[in-house]
């Protein structure tokens, strides 16, 4: 009886094995090695942008079946080296490469493809529904430790008419390196010359210690320590703004350059990367950081695809072209469906045109 | 003795192990071989880490191009590492070996395979998805109540004196690594205990043991071995781990921890979140040293196997009688 | 009955608090893991339908058809490589090595468990991915995972064997069978469940890992194609790495589920083994 229980087991054991292995040979099969006329590419990179190719990729290769695109969230260093050495075709990167990194592959481009913004939010008890105002100046005090409480002077300077609490501020910064500290730690580094002196910009920087600082990993990540943690500050990219409005934080209005105060609106960031435009060069590496202009927002960048000009075949070439082109174009990637849901805005026109230029280079 | 192919084949095979062990150290110490070389001895005590102006171009010290400002000290994780490992042991340990003595002869042999394979589901969890329990749930928890509980009962010693601040933090990371070692603990142990020969439970029963001192007094001894071999491969585990600690250490940079609430960094999560930004590093030296990050790393596991070995006298390995 | 003396009544009650703890202490195990089967289950129910199961990731929604199939393909291939080296060390610790060599072998294996993943997987990168020239492949990923969990087979395939009594050993040897038919026909049997269970645990370890899979397996919103080498290939952990960090709630339903499709599969694994094996008590 045991025994004929035991092999009715190991039978049955068999076939389940067998149709696994069947399963997988048959999903296998019926995607079989690719048509001649259909390309794979891979995209890797920046997780600000990892979003909004998400959002494309689907549309676009529904319209293209002859292209297949994968899609990546790994991080602007990890999109730039893999564009470099051709693991991937595109490398989005939230930071245009320096002038080493040019120097050593002066086959790469970096191309716009949308602006995309970042606000700061902070966890105040009474205060989340009103606009706190702050600056670049205070934001590098709070940072560097030199400004511990909220109702600190020079924080009281700039918002005479709200009543400070006297609790220690919680600042959070990003432990994984990212495209927002950047842009952030750039806003600290163009409006404050003591911490550009001291700590500067980059995906990742030595964050002065602070008691009671926190690093977070990822967007969400700053969003939960903040909603977690009271009388905190955090910087958070603008593609989050559901979750920052369900969490209940304030959103900072900012100072500019002209010294106006400013929240993150269309209209202020598009002000902000109108200002810049004569300043774009052609190989389109510029920071959008503390633009002047009254009504321009400080910190807004531009998203790169860091691309190689030579490609494995012209048939991959033509395919990045195609659909590149249609990322910033108006009616294509660049149109409001895709990038309302990010909030991000389009490349104003003689950026756009920049960036042809340098897609056509792509061979 | 006539060599037996068995033999040979069998060893040939197992041979692979160490040299896939020795290929990552050479590779480890190739890759890192510039950082060693610029950051000497710095390296270990230093307690500030920064990766310089990677937007500058880069400077010349001694010979190596490396970023302007670049300083590489990585006292604070290694700190970070030694301190969630030792504590997230020493808090499965216990309860490791509680739940092995529950599952063996605690409950009756029907609902055995139930319940072990509760313990193995949560090997089974990714650590991913650990990260996020632990920073939906026990942040939330460690900061309300565990935290204040701790610092109201144990805060006479400076360790453990709040104030708890956030959640994020040593103790957190201690308690989720604690959870994820635990089924390894435990399965390791429990395979032992439940082949301790039935002569010498009867004959401990026959000495008028209660069943509870039949476990804790003779089967446990017995299969101590499995217990070292257990804490061993924990311990690994523990070292190992990244994205989970990731989500719950709290990112310190630039200093130590003071109290058990103090944020900390592991340097396996350090190098999981600095490697995006070590690459745009056109000199190289940050990928360089955080490859020295995970040569130190390898050397220490190697050293806490040793020091673990020589503790218990070598009865690691097995001799059978 | 006599009365019970001062010290047989502590003994007693020392014991059943012992139990008190024991149980505690399985309590405070379980709950853990319950709590986690619920958050996920939670904010995942909302992506979990049929279309789970037929469908590619498409941009932040979809399916995880392919990630699924990645997934099996990874782990299955780890398990391809580390099972066989892995339960042949076991066997080589536990019969022959005693001596300098063996200690070495087992000291560097539980040297391998501490290396962090993320270590490997950038190792596999350069020296398959870039090097080797493979790029993204299903063979790189199963590699990476098949170094990871390579020590925890092999030593409790050797906790396991060297439970074994010698005599049963001596006995074999006293019939005139070789060392291969011992090991084969004595042995093996007998350890069997006890290494199937190191296995199970090996391979629940690597259908949780996500690092170096990034570096070497790399990503793919389609079906595999079958190569082996120059084509990335999907897995259910990126899922969750990925897409959590989106801000789309769409994209943090699917991870939810793919959390739960990983915790489900190990757990289906893990019973569909428990059927086909049952342990035996080589004493009754």
């Amino acid at each position: 009886m045991k025994k004929h229980s035991r092999n009715l087991l190991s039978k049955s054991a068999a076939l389940s094995l067998s149709m696994v292995i069947g399963l997988v040979a048959w999903a296998g099969s019926a995607n079989p090695a690719q048509a001649a006329d259909q390309v794979t590419l891979l995209e890797t990179g920046s997780t600000l942008l990892y979003p909004l190719f998400n959002l494309w990729v689907p549309d676009y290769t529904r319209a293209n079946p002859g292209v297949r695109i994968t899609t990546q969230g790994t991080g602007s260093g990890t999109g730039i080296a893999q564009a470099v050495s051709g693991v991937a075709q595109i490398g989005a990167s939230d930071a245009y490469m320096s002038d080493q990194q040019m120097k050593q592959n002066p086959d790469i481009m970096n191309i716009p493809l949308a602006i995309s913004a970042q606000t700061v939010n902070y966890n105040i008890p009474g205060l989340n529904r009103v606009h706190l105002r702050l600056n670049g100046p205070v934001l590098a005090g709070i940072y560097s430790g030199a400004i511990q409480y909220w109702d600190n002077a020079k924080i009281k300077a700039l918002n005479e008419h709200l009543k400070l609490p006297h609790k220690k501020i919680i600042p959070v910064h990003r432990t994984d390196g990212s495209g927002d500290t950047f842009i952030f730690s750039q806003y600290l580094s163009f409006s404050t010359p003591s911490w550009n002196d001291s700590t500067g910009y980059g995906t990742t920087i030595s964050w002065p210690a602070v008691q009671g600082g926190i690093g977070a990993l990822g967007n969400p990540g700053m969003v939960q320590a903040s909603q977690t943690n009271l009388y905190s500050i955090a910087y958070i990219g603008v593609s989050f703004h559901a979750q920052i409005e369900s969490a209940g934080l304030g959103t900072a209005v900012l100072e500019n350059r002209a010294g106006r105060f400013v929240l993150p609106t269309p209209r202020t960031v598009t002000a902000a990367a109108h200002e810049l435009l004569s300043k774009t060069p052609t190989d389109e590496r510029l920071s959008l950081i503390f633009a002047p202009g009254a009504e321009s927002y400080p910190i807004i960048n531009y998203e790169y695809a860091i691309v190689s000009k030579r490609q494995a075949s012209p048939e991959v070439a033509a395919a990045m072209r195609k659909f590149m082109l249609w990322a910033i174009d108006l009616k294509g990637g660049n149109s409001a469906h895709y990038l309302n849901e990010v909030r991000f805005i389009p490349l104003p026109a003689s950026v756009s045109e920049l960036s042809r230029k340098q897609i056509a280079q792509i061979q | 003795m006539r060599v037996r192919p068995i033999r040979i084949f069998v060893i040939l095979v197992a041979s692979l192990i160490p040299i896939t062990l020795a290929a990552i150290f050479i590779f480890l110490t190739l890759y890192s071989w510039p950082a060693i070389q610029f950051n000497g001895v710095h390296f270990l005590f230093g307690r500030i880490w920064d990766l310089g102006n990677l937007y500058r171009n880069p400077v010349m010290v001694h010979g190596t191009s490396v970023p302007l400002g670049a300083n590489y000290g990585i006292l604070v994780f290694i700190v970070g590492t030694l301190a969630t490992s030792f504590i997230a042991l020493l808090l499965s340990l216990p309860i490791s070996l509680l739940v092995a003595m529950f599952l063996a002869e605690g409950v009756q042999e029907q609902f055995r395979p139930a319940l072990s394979l509760v313990v193995e589901l949560l090997a089974s969890v990714p650590s991913v998805v650990y990260g996020l329990w632990g920073y939906a749930v026990l942040i939330p928890f460690v900061e309300h109540f565990l935290g204040p509980a701790l610092a109201s009962v144990a805060g006479f010693i400076p360790f453990f004196s709040g104030p708890v601040s956030s959640g994020y933090g040593l103790l957190t990371a201690s308690l989720v690594l604690a959870i994820m070692t635990v089924p390894i603990i435990t399965s390791t142990v429990y395979s032992g205990l439940i082949r301790v020969p039935r002569e010498i439970k009867e004959a401990t029963f026959a000495l008028g043991a209660t069943r509870f001192e039949v476990v804790r007094k003779v089967m446990l001894p017995s299969v101590r071995k499995n217990v070292i071999g257990a804490v061993i491969l924990g311990l690994g585990r523990a070292l190992g781990e990244t994205m989970a600690v990731l989500m719950v250490s709290g990112g310190a940079l630039n200093y130590l921890p003071g109290t058990i609430y103090s944020p900390i960094t592991t340097m396996a999560a350090f190098i999981v979140s600095q490697l995006d930004s070590a690459l745009q590093d056109p000199t190289g030296m940050a990928v360089h040293s955080l490859a020295e990050i995970a040569l130190v790393l390898l050397m220490i596991a190697v050293l806490v196997n040793i020091v673990a070995r020589a503790l218990t006298g070598g009865q690691g390995h097995v001799a059978y009688g | 009955m006599a009365s019970l003396t001062s010290r047989a009544l502590r003994r007693r009650v020392y014991s059943a608090v012992g139990w008190v703890l024991c149980t505690f202490a399985f309590a405070l195990v379980a709950f853990p893991l319950f709590d986690i089967l619920v958050l996920v289950f939670r904010r995942g129910a909302s992506a979990i339908s049929p279309g789970l199961f037929t469908q590619v990731t498409n941009g932040i929604s979809g399916g995880l058809l392919n990630a699924i199939e990645g997934t099996l393909v990874l782990s299955g291939g780890s398990l391809l490589f580390a099972v066989p080296i892995g339960v042949i060390a076991g066997i080589y610790l536990s019969e022959y090595g005693h001596g300098m060599f063996g200690k070495v072998v087992r000291f560097l294996c539980d040297v391998l468990t501490g290396v962090p993943s993320i270590v490997l997987g950038y190792f596999a990168y350069v020296t398959m991915v870039v090097e080797l020239g493979w790029q993204f492949s299903a063979l790189a990923g199963a590699i990476t995972l098949a170094i990871m969990i390579v020590p925890y087979i092999a030593r409790f395939s050797e906790l396991e064997l060297s439970q074994i009594p010698y005599s049963l050993r001596e006995a074999g040897y006293a019939l005139g069978m070789k060392e291969r038919t011992v090991i084969a026909r004595i042995l093996f049997p007998i350890a069997w469940p006890g290494i199937l269970t190191g296995i199970l645990l090996a391979l629940a370890i690597s259908v949780g890992e996500t690092a170096p899979l990034i570096y070497t397996a790399g990503w793919s919103n389609y079906m595999w194609n079958g190569h082996l080498t120059k084509e990335p290939i999907g897995y259910l952990t990126y899922v969750i790495w990925s897409f959590i960090n989106q801000p789309f709630a769409s994209a943090h339903a699917l991870a939810f589920a793919a959390a739960f499709l990983v915790v489900f599969t190990v757990l289906l694994i893990n019973v569909g083994a428990r059927l086909l094996v049952k342990r035996r008590h080589y004493y009754e």
